[in-house]
Formats: C-alpha cells, sequence, structure tokens
C-alpha cells in the first residue's frame, strides 16, 4: 500500500507486480529496482555468493548509505512480517479497504496469514470501491503533507 | 560492544546505537521471562536454522504434517522451543490451530508474546549483519533478576490471537508507546507486541533506526533516508512477499 502511495504523492506510476514478478523491475517505476531487489532476495535466501554480488551491485548503483538502508529495511521487514504472521493480526481496516484491488491480482489473498482477515459483510463489499477511492486521497493528502510528524 | 568497524562501508550511528541498546537488553530479565532465558530464546533463533525437523518442514507440503522434535539447547521448555523455531523458519504458514495447540501446552500469553519480541530482535539484527557481511554478534552475560510480571490493565483481546492494547492515547504507563501518533492511532503490526509493552518500545527503537520513526511512517514525500521512500517500500514489499506475509 505505501509503495503505491508513495508514488501517487510523488507523481509517479509504479507497476506493483515487481514484488511477485522481480523480472518487471527495469520497468517498474522505482529507480534500481532491479539491484534492490537482487538484494532482498538474497537476504531472505541462503546463497552467500547471491548475497555478496547483490550487495556489490546496490553500491555501484545506490553507494554505500543505499546499501545501509537497503540492508537496514529488510532486516527490518523479517522482523515485522514475523510479528504480524505469529500473532495472527488482521489488516488494519483502512488497509483492508485500500489494497482489496491488488491483494487479489498480485496473489497475496492465496497467503496462509490471509485467513486471520475475514472478508467483510455484504454492505462493506459493496463500498469497498468508494472507500477505497475516498481513502486513496485521504491518504495522498496526509502522506503529501506528512501530518503527524514532529 | 556491537560494532560494525569491519562491514564494507560505514553503518549509521543511530543504527549502531539502537543494536547496542537492544541486544543489551536481551539479557536483562524482562516481563514473563529471565535474562538467562531471554538469552536462551536468542541463541535458539540461531539454532533453528541448524535444526534438521525445520528444514523437513520447511520443506514440505504442510509442515503439520511432519512430526518430530527440534534441536535445542536445553534451557527452555519444549513450547518455547518449538515457538522460536517454527516463527522463525516458517512465519508464512503459521496457523490459529497451531498457536492454539501451543497456549494448550502450556505457555502463558505474555511468554508467547515476549518470546516473539526476543526472536524478531535478534533476527532482524542477525539479518543486518548478514546483508552487510560482518559476522554476528556475540550474546552478553545475562544479568540477574525476575521478571516483573507486568501485564497492562487495559489489554484485551480483539481479533488478533494474542491480547493487544487498543488503539488511543492512555494516561497512564503505556502513554509512549504510540500516545505521539496522530488522535493516537497506529496500526495492528504495532500493537501485537502491546501485551509486554518493554518489546513495542524495543520494536519502536529499532524500527526507527531501520525504517522510519513512527510519526515519519506518513511522511511519503520526503525521506531521510539515502533511498527514497517508494525504493524503502519496494524493499519491505518484496520481503514481505517473499515471506508470504499477508499483513
Amino acid at each position: 500500500m505505501l509503495l503505491r502511495a508513495s508514488s501517487e504523492v510523488r507523481g509517479e506510476e509504479v507497476d506493483l507486480r515487481v514484488l511477485t514478478e522481480p523480472e518487471l523491475a527495469a520497468a517498474s517505476g522505482v529507480a534500481h529496482a532491479g539491484a534492490l531487489i537482487a538484494l532482498a532476495d538474497a537476504m531472505v535466501g541462503e546463497d552467500d555468493e547471491a548475497l555478496a554480488q547483490a550487495r556489490q551491485r546496490v553500491i555501484a548503483e545506490l553507494g554505500p548509505g543505499g546499501l545501509v538502508d537497503a540492508v537496514a529495511v529488510a532486516s527490518h521487514f523479517e522482523r515485522m512480517v514475523r510479528i504480524a504472521d505469529a500473532t495472527g493480526i488482521p489488516l488494519d481496516d483502512p488497509v483492508e479497504i485500500m489494497t482489496s484491488d491488488v491483494r487479489h491480482s498480485l496473489g497475496i489473498d492465496r497467503f496462509t496469514a490471509a485467513a486471520n482477515t475475514p472478508p467483510g459483510g455484504f454492505l462493506r463489499r459493496a463500498f469497498t470501491p468508494i472507500l477505497r477511492i475516498l481513502l486513496g486521497l485521504a491518504l495522498r493528502f496526509i502522506g503529501a503533507r506528512g501530518i503527524g510528524r514532529r | 560492544m556491537i560494532s560494525y568497524d569491519s562491514a564494507c562501508v560505514p553503518v549509521r550511528a543511530d543504527l549502531v546505537a539502537a543494536h547496542r541498546k537492544e541486544w543489551a537488553r536481551l539479557a536483562r530479565p524482562g516481563t514473563w521471562w529471565t535474562g538467562t532465558e531471554r538469552l536462551a530464546i536468542a541463541r535458539e533463533v540461531r539454532e533453528a536454522a541448524r535444526c534438521e525437523i525445520c528444514r523437513v518442514r520447511k520443506a514440505s507440503l504442510s509442515p503439520y504434517s511432519v512430526p518430530g522434535e527440534h534441536s535445542g539447547n536445553g534451557v527452555l521448555p519444549a513450547t518455547a522451543v518449538e515457538v522460536v523455531h517454527r516463527v522463525t523458519t516458517d512465519p508464512g504458514r503459521l496457523k490459529r490451530e497451531w498457536f492454539d495447540e501451543i497456549m494448550g501446552w502450556g505457555l502463558s500469553e505474555g511468554q508467547y508474546v515476549e518470546a516473539i519480541g526476543v526472536l524478531v530482535t535478534v533476527f532482524s539484527i542477525d539479518s543486518f549483519c548478514r546483508g552487510m557481511g560482518v559476522p554476528p554478534h556475540s550474546f552478553p552475560a545475562p544479568e540477574p533478576g525476575a521478571p516483573s510480571r507486568y501485564r497492562p490493565a487495559a489489554a484485551r483481546m480483539e481479533k488478533a490471537w494474542v491480547p493487544m492494547l487498543p488503539n488511543g492515547r492512555f494516561a497512564g504507563p503505556e502513554r509512549d508507546l504510540w500516545g505521539d501518533m496522530p488522535a493516537g492511532q497506529t496500526g495492528n503490526v504495532i500493537r501485537a507486541l502491546s501485551l509486554v509493552p518493554d518489546e513495542v518500545r524495543g520494536l519502536k527503537e529499532l524500527g526507527a533506526a531501520h525504517y522510519l520513526p513512527l510519526v515519519e511512517m506518513m511522511n511519503l514525500k520526503d525521506s531521510p533516508r539515502s533511498l527514497d521512500r517508494m525504493q524503502i517500500e519496494l524493499v519491505a514489499g518484496r520481503v514481505s512477499a517473499l515471506r508470504g506475509c499477508f499483513y
């Protein structure tokens, strides 16, 4: 959700399929997506040689700071996925509404933990397309102004 | 003491400071586990990578069809070892039935939540080390003392498997958790460990250095990092997808 929202705030278009189809990296709309995805894949994987190559590619394309940030984010989400999956939390309501379209197209609805977010009732499903538009506008408004920042 | 002097590139000082603080906290008595037990949980995170039964289950169509016992360090009850190994090695296929069975074996909700907090702290810092090409850090010596057994009064069951503190601003000792967020609202993944408030504090501390401070989360325009926000979210989304994380 935040990848799509951040691209919209910046007035850029991103192909979300890159999250599950890394071969689309070059045309994804995210700068240096290929290097970043190779690093994420290598960090989740177990091939140390692939990780060493991915590390060097990120340094070459994004610099030393880019490597530190990418490794830090990947390792942070190794933490967050385990918290979410081990506690059985459902999607937050706004996220559930805003991602209802892409969850199906990306195949995320097939993940085991999807069972922790039961489908809404008839009214909820009927109004989801409208709510998605309204929430998307609200998120872009908030995100563009950094509301909540200190 | 934790250092990244051997890394191939300089590591931000805020990351080093956060890692040192959280690594030291591993050794202190927690809320439901002693310092010795917290470090045993930490060691099991690494043991899980070498565990044969975890390897076989991970490769199986269903992890629930493979009986057997984990290799363990002998300090923790078998239930806690099962939790640490399963969540470490195969988080994307955890089911409510598995959780209910674990609880039926005698682990308390507080012990479970704190074990997850310790597990993810170790896993994320070990993962950072591997990503940077440096060896994992040595564990500190355990500090003596008893767990506090503190349970926040406002924690309640919602739709998750474990009790959580509700959204909103608190007047009591938990006011620091997400009271600085607009309207005191935060995501379920932040609230998930709130039955043990210190684990949320640790999560915020590390999250601010690894990803973004909570109050910066909804600032989608600017990035305080070398990567822009789209690049940050690409890495986040790709790791989540690879791990089969619905959230």
